[in-house]
């Protein structure tokens, strides 16, 4: 069962000028500007030098590396996570909706009837409220929170409000249903093409090179890969472990 | 963008902010923190007191503003915007100051546990190294670096001085070990040289006996340097590179002449961790013609080769361990004293959480140094004390001198009631020796020592009575003071060759005998003692306004450390 009523088919080929442009053209345009700003940027750190390292290993750089990557995968691993679950799900279900939005931003335009499937359509709906109702949990947890209300600056609420937004719109897009409601979609994902190289959202372009040299770092002293995983207990603080 | 109008201070610290994040890794870590907030929970600053701004992201982003002003490319236009801010006035460096060097003490524990792995250990050392620049750091953190600028060790110890504590300690050992124990100084050709922090010199000589104790029944070829010998560096505290460069090139370059095979630090997390990680990085040594390795691993291959037997009988109570940060989450160390507790003591007990997870000591970057701060570090200490007490153990042991400190303060606040041992220590406790049968035990007392005079002053009638027969007993002249006015008094009256002192006193405070002390040119050669669990001594210990006391020992009092540091402070003239 479709999980919003469609009004009716939306037809591609009669798309008014100001969709085909946002849609075709500017939505493209904006990617394109998003992928050269992050060249310029990734060629701006990489300008700097890393730390060289001049002691020999104690231990093993590459699996060093190679757990740095895996422990995205491997929640238990830091204890952060150990001690709230819901917080790791949190993450990681916000990050594969955004991957989920963002796939669908570029496959709609050219595959728009094999995304009408009723089932597809369901799925996708669903996973797009997930990602926004996170979206506003994590938003309120931001505003309610001393610790976080602390730390958040505009860009951290305006970045969290729009990805929120733009998965609700997404909620509407996928539906192909209204012309009104695909052009929110895309001036949204535009916005953000836009927005995100000045943004916190970069994040994502350093995440390989930040884990990379912690994991060279660590695994070069013999810290990573851990060497024993600690036992189940209990924190001074009463928190599992 | 207006650019503010800054104090001379401000701009000259923004200066030195600019190329302090020259490397990718402070980038990095400056430029992909997502706010998350995550960390929080690392922390045990944060834990300890739920206060907003004692988040480690929180503090990071009183250093991680700058970088969004000054070289973000949003932040550049509007800073308010992605939180970014700048450098403007004296306050602003030294609300810096309070934040990085009095709410961090760059323990790593936030960095292990973050998603990303941002490094917030190093966005703190950045910012203490644009403060330290300008001479805007704790005045006892600046006393260190000028001594290990100046004279080429942390408390500031003549050559002589140290030449001749070591020739004192030998004569100790000998005691213990036999007389044909020698502590070899400067000798070429050595397997191993051994670097220590000296503190161990100057009040915990009980550490060095045992290593001393180790090498010589390991049947090892060893030295200790007559100079280069101070394994610390404040270099990694105060961000200074230099300084941490010129330190390591002091040990470098003697063990290069020695032309020695090994470096052995003694038990100390930063000593190894700076030697061993940051040193060879710091003075751009490509290879170096020798190990540096921790005594710790030491040890373990003596155990390994034969070399040591150890008898956990002798360690009949439970010991928990407790990870120093340097060696678990900067150096790699967590198994090589597991290795040796387990095989040292009848019983060993984890602390939970531990290795990587452990919980700092308190006393970590530098903090022992900075006695401004005690407070707040005793205050954030309670989830340290607690984690000790559900171990259960009897005693804790630790291999860093900064963690027994920081331990050991915090069990006396927390009254948590049990000693802090070093590994070191309980190896060495653990060791079977062949002198065993022929055992003689402590030195005596020297005849000429009998007959000195020693003023006790202390407010507890107890510690007075107790401290006043056992010196009476070893033939020591006693007298004694319950307070400041009657010390200084006394002090004025008899002439004493020794002092303890208790420097919480009412009335008069222990704190201002010592100065007046160490101010009149008649009283301050005396040696002073102190006798005390305060966190105050700390301030005497590194603030150096001056002369440190030559002794310190907290309480319970332990008989043969108090005999042993009075021989040495009578016996040798400093």
């Amino acid at each position: 069962m479709q999980a919003f009523a469609n009004q009716g088919p939306l037809e591609w080929s009669r798309l008014g000028p100001v969709t085909t442009l946002l849609v075709y053209k500017v939505f493209y345009g904006a990617l394109a500007f998003m992928v050269l700003a992050y060249l310029i940027k990734i060629r701006q750190l990489l300008k700097q030098p890393p730390v060289v390292e001049s002691t020999p290993p104690r231990g093993d750089e590459v699996r060093g590396i190679r757990y740095a990557y895996l422990t995205l995968a491997i929640p238990w691993e830091l204890e952060s996570q150990r001690q709230d679950w819901s917080s790791y799900v949190e993450f990681a279900c916000l990050h594969i909706v955004i991957a989920f939005n963002l796939g669908m931003a570029f496959t709609l335009p050219i595959a728009h009837e094999a995304l009408r499937k009723p089932w597809v359509v369901s799925a996708l709906q669903w996973t797009f409220t997930a990602g926004a109702g996170i979206g506003i949990i994590r938003l309120a947890n931001r505003l309610t929170r001393r610790e976080m209300r602390a730390i958040s600056s505009p860009d951290d609420y305006f970045c969290l409000a729009t990805l929120t937004l733009w998965m609700f719109a997404g909620i509407s897009a996928i539906s192909q249903d209204s012309e009104v409601g695909l052009l929110v979609f895309y001036l949204l994902a535009t916005l953000i093409m836009i927005y995100m190289p000045f943004s916190k959202i970069s994040h994502f372009a350093y995440w390989p090179f930040i884990r990379y040299y912690m994991g060279k770092h660590f695994g070069h002293r013999g810290v990573y890969p851990r060497k024993v995983l600690p036992k189940a207990g209990r924190s001074p603080n009463g928190e599992r472990q | 963008m207006m650019h503010p109008i800054r104090s001379e201070k401000a701009q000259k610290a923004v200066g030195t902010f600019e190329k302090a994040i020259a490397t990718r890794e402070a980038v990095l870590a400056l430029a992909a923190c997502v706010h998350c907030g995550l960390c929080a929970d690392s922390c045990h600053y944060y834990l300890a007191t739920g206060n907003p701004k004692m988040t480690p992201v929180f503090k990071a982003d009183r250093v991680r503003r700058l970088y969004k002003y000054h070289a973000d490319w949003l932040g550049r236009l509007v800073p308010e915007w992605v939180g970014g801010g700048t450098l403007s006035s004296d306050q602003d460096l030294e609300d810096l100051k309070d934040v990085v060097f009095g709410s961090c003490t760059m323990c790593r524990r936030c960095t292990i546990n973050c998603r990303f792995g941002i490094d917030n250990a190093l966005i703190i050392r950045t910012a203490r190294r644009l403060l330290t620049a300008h001479g805007i750091a704790p005045e006892g953190l600046l006393s260190v670096m000028r001594d290990q600028r100046e004279v080429g060790n942390q408390m500031g110890i003549s050559k002589a001085d140290y030449l001749e504590t070591i020739e004192w300690l030998e004569k100790e050992a000998q005691a213990d070990l036999g007389l044909d124990f020698r502590v070899p100084i400067d000798k070429e050709g050595a397997e191993i040289v051994y670097v220590i922090n000296p503190r161990e010199v100057q009040y915990t000589p009980m550490t060095l006996l045992a290593a001393f104790k180790i090498f010589h029944l390991a049947g090892a070829d060893w030295t200790m340097p007559s100079v280069g010998w101070d394994n610390s560096n404040f270099g990694l505290f105060s961000g200074d590179n230099d300084l941490g460069a010129h330190m390591a090139r002091l040990a470098f370059d003697q063990a290069r002449k020695l032309g020695v095979k090994k470096v052995v630090v003694s038990d100390c997390g930063h000593g190894y961790r700076t030697m061993k990680w940051e040193s060879p990085n710091w003075t751009k040594a490509r290879a170096l013609p020798f190990e540096i390795e921790s005594l710790l691993e030491t040890m373990v291959d003596y155990v390994h080769q034969g070399r040591i037997l150890l008898d956990p009988s002798k360690n009949p109570h439970s010991v928990t361990y407790h990870d120093p940060c340097n060696l678990s989450r900067s150096a790699g160390i967590t198994e090589e004293p597991r290795f040796l507790l387990t095989r040292a003591c009848l019983e060993f007990r984890e602390m939970y959480p531990n290795r990587v997870d452990n919980y700092c000591c308190t006393g970590g970057g530098g903090g022992m140094a900075m006695a401004e701060y005690a407070s707040r570090r005793l205050a954030v200490a309670q989830i340290k004390a607690d984690q000790i007490r559900a171990s259960g153990a009897a005693v804790v042991a630790t291999a860093c001198p900064d963690c027994v400190d920081g331990l050991t303060d915090l069990i006396n606040r927390y009254k948590v009631h049990i000693p802090v041992k070093n590994v070191v220590e309980i190896v060495a406790k653990a060791c079977v020796t062949p002198a065993e049968k022929t055992k003689r035990g402590m030195r005596p007392i020297p005849a000429e020592l009998k007959g000195r005079r020693i003023l006790v002053v202390d407010d507890e009638p107890d510690v007075v009575r107790y401290l006043s027969i056992f010196l009476a007993d070893q033939g020591f002249l006693v007298s004694s003071a319950r307070d400041g006015r009657g010390a200084l008094a006394a002090v004025r009256q008899e002439r004493p060759d020794l002092i303890t002192l208790n420097i919480t006193m009412p009335e008069n405070s222990g704190v201002e005998v010592f100065m007046t002390l160490r101010r009149d040119p008649q009283t301050q050669g005396i040696p002073v003692f102190i006798i005390s669990s305060a966190v105050d001594f700390r301030k005497l210990m590194y603030y150096r306004e001056v002369r440190p006391p030559e002794g310190y020992m907290g309480k319970p009092i332990e008989p043969n450390v108090l005999l042993m540091t009075i021989r040495r402070l009578l016996e040798i003239k400093h």
